[in-house]
């Protein structure tokens, strides 16, 4: 308090007296020399010392030096002398230097605060760009470090990473990556990427990256990596885009995991489990056939035995009448006990639930077509489909038809086989007439001779050793029931398997089941 | 005590078809639907046949087989099956089957498997008989005497058996008196035929 109270006195009295003193008192001793040479001189001298304290000391060193020169004029130079009157003649005169003084101090003071404002607001600005510089390099350092420790990241992570502009151009790929694909960064920087892709792939890869361009997004695709070796693997590939304000992409992001064990197992998998249903579909079937076989032998082993017995009876010397009609009863029975497994097993073996529903027939073939995709790739057979558009609406049970497609697309690769490549499987759909669409599985593999053409859809006939020879008898069963027919021709191309279905007869369908 | 063929299987229509068959022929039956059924009548004077059917309720008929062979009962047993694969009739068969009938069959094949078994029943009856028979009076022999016996089948003289047991060949003469009277005998061959009846298969000592 005490401090402050003296801080008060010095800046609002003691500082200001001792400035106005000061120019007052060197104006003073200047004006007695400069007395005898001009009249006046006062307010040659006097007006410099005010404006210099009031520029000086401020608005009260002004008011006092002010106070002071008139004070000092009016006792060494306004008559009377030595005296602080004002002579009458020197009143206006005197008021006149007052009045002017007071307004240059209020004005030199009133100009002496902006200026002192201004620098004020200055000095404050300078330090506060100070303060912000210091604040970007230490922004700009922390950013540096966090590029570092995410460069030490995308180093030190085992999957290929890289990063491209906009059009796709490589601009920064991890050593992992680098490495793989043998290799300095230099050369791989800008280069079009999809070379490095095994050429069944890298058209997939540049369809997914066309696409990921068009809509900005994410693109994920599975494709083979050549690496130094000329080797390829299979790779998980994923892009992002980063985007910018406007929307457009500044810069794409993209990550490469091996798969290629996970594929290799995976394909391993299917086959076992290919292998596996179809063994389980030939036992289940040996097994079904073996207890029909015991179901129905049971009754007629007693059905024989009666009829021998019934002879036996009648042949005997006298007949035995009475015995032999009891056996012969029991034929009766034991024939009808025959027949009720007979009719049990064709119960079991018919579908019971009759669906008939509005089936786009070119939608079932896209979708068996995709079903396939990976098992043709893996047998090196490429699927064409030839499909007419705009084929109406047919009314079938689309599972049971999905089932005939499907069975006659594997029957044709199977055919395939050993074929020389390129394997083809062409599947087509087109309209034949009003009433009829036709849908044919033409494959390029070697056909079959006339006498295999006349046994192919009899049950249980085969040539391959793995099958049970009942695909083609179902598909023709499922095509009975939709009133349509199935037939085989062989040309030197290879093996065509047709089916028609009827337009006319497939939308009123409940008078069969 | 009748020869009867003893008919196990679990479907009626098959126990009276078969039944009535059998008794067309004049052959004696009795039915079971179990082999548990069958196994709480089973006696030891049971003579003829056991007509079994493989696939029972409760015991199957190949663990009937098992159970008799480990009883020792000498019923032979005709097995019957609605679908016989190679493998159990192999087994089945060599765990002494007489026969294996796959059903649906003919009466002949029946008959002609009932009859044979029929036969093979009697024929190890009369040997076990014959066996027994030959065992008791072989058991009322002193020691002295079987030993004469076993080397005079192995057709040494009296002469040597009397060096070989240190006896005069008078005294063996007389121990083979005895034997021949007490096994009935009327020969030197019916000895040895006594004597193989008991040791079948056993390769003579001294040869």
């Amino acid at each position: 308090m005490a401090t402050t109270l003296s801080q008060v006195l010095w800046k609002y009295a003691a500082r200001p007296a001792a400035v106005a003193i000061f120019f007052v008192l060197v104006a003073l001793l200047w004006t007695f020399p400069l007395q005898h040479v001009m009249a006046y001189p006062f307010v040659f001298l006097f007006f410099p010392a005010v404006i210099g304290s009031a520029w000086f000391g401020g608005l009260i060193a002004g008011l006092m030096a002010i106070a002071l020169s008139y004070v000092l004029i009016a006792f060494f130079f306004i008559p009377p002398l030595y005296s602080v009157s004002v002579g009458r003649e020197s009143r206006t005169y005197v008021a006149a230097y007052l009045a002017s003084g007071a307004i240059c101090v209020i004005v030199s003071a009133l100009r002496k605060r902006s200026e002192e404002e201004i620098r004020s607001a200055r000095d404050e600005l300078e330090s506060r760009v100070e303060e912000r510089t210091a604040e970007l390099q230490q922004s700009n350092q922390e950013i540096l470090e966090r590029e570092r420790q995410l460069r030490a990241i995308t180093e030190a992570v085992p999957q290929q990473i890289w990063t491209a502009d906009a059009e796709g151009h490589i601009e920064y790929a991890n050593p992992e990556l680098l490495a793989y694909l043998g290799r300095s960064s230099a050369p791989l920087l800008g280069e079009d990427f999809s070379s490095i892709f095994h050429p069944q792939d890298a058209a997939e890869f540049r369809e997914s990256w066309e696409a990921a361009r068009a809509t900005i997004g994410n693109f994920e695709l599975r494709a083979r990596i050549r690496n130094a070796a000329n080797a390829y693997r299979w790779f998980l590939i994923r892009g992002i885009p980063q985007r910018g304000g406007d929307g457009s992409v500044i810069r794409w992001y993209g990550v490469h995991i091996d798969i290629e064990n996970q594929q290799r197992a995976q394909q391993l998998l299917q086959v076992a489990q290919e292998d596996l249903s179809r063994t389980s579909r030939t036992t289940s079937m040996a097994e079904m056939a073996a207890s029909i076989a015991h179901e129905l032998n049971q009754p007629l082993a007693a059905l024989i035995t009666d009829a021998s017995a019934c002879r036996r009876w009648l042949q005997s010397a006298p007949a035995n009448l009475e015995k032999a009609t009891a056996a012969a009863e029991r034929i009766v029975r034991d024939t009808t006990r025959a027949s009720d497994v007979v009719s049990r097993v064709r119960s079991l073996f018919s579908k019971t639930n009759y669906v008939r529903v509005p089936t786009d027939l070119n939608g079932l073939i896209d979708e068996l077509a995709r079903l396939l995709k990976d098992e043709a790739a893996r047998r090196k057979v490429s699927i064409d489909l030839q499909l007419e558009s705009d084929l109406p609406m047919l009314y079938i049970d689309p599972v049971q038809i999905q089932q005939v497609l499907f069975n006659l697309a594997r029957n044709g690769m199977d055919a395939l086989r050993g074929a020389p490549e390129p394997r083809l499987l062409k599947i087509a759909s087109r309209r034949e007439g009003d009433a009829e669409i036709i849908v044919s599985v033409t494959d390029s593999g070697p056909g079959f001779s006339d006498a295999i053409h006349d046994r192919l859809f009899e049950p249980f006939f085969t040539t391959k050793a793995d099958s049970t020879g009942m695909g083609l008898a179902i598909c023709r069963s499922i095509l009975e029931a939709h009133e349509g027919r199935i037939s085989a021709f062989s040309s030197t191309e290879g093996a065509t398997f047709q089916f028609v279905l009827t337009l006319n007869s497939t939308d009123q369908g409940d008078s069969y089941a | 005590m009748h020869e009867t063929v003893f008919l196990v299987d679990d479907d009626p229509a098959i126990r009276e078809s078969i039944c009535d068959l059998l008794d067309s022929a004049g052959i004696r039956t009795c039915c079971y639907s179990s082999a548990e059924e069958f196994l709480s009548q089973l006696s030891s004077a049971s003579q003829g046949c056991l007509l079994l059917d493989v696939r029972l309720p409760g015991m199957s008929g190949m663990e009937l087989q098992g159970l008799l062979l480990e009883r020792r009962v000498a019923l032979p047993i005709i097995l019957m099956t609605a679908h016989g694969d190679i493998p159990m009739v192999r087994k089945a068969l060599k765990s002494g089957a007489v026969e294996f009938l796959t059903k649906p069959f003919q009466d002949r094949e029946l008959l002609d498997s009932v009859r044979q078994a029929f036969t093979l029943n009697r024929t190890s009856r009369e040997s076990e008989a014959a066996f027994q028979s030959i065992h008791q009076r072989m058991q009322t022999l002193t020691q002295r005497e079987m030993q004469v016996l076993e080397l005079v089948t192995a057709g040494l003289t009296n002469k040597e058996i009397g060096q070989k047991l240190h006896l005069s060949i008078v005294t063996i003469k007389l121990y083979r008196g005895q034997v021949m009277r007490k096994m009935q005998a009327e020969s030197f061959a019916d000895l040895v035929k006594f004597w193989q009846t008991v040791h079948p298969a056993e390769p003579h000592k001294d040869k």
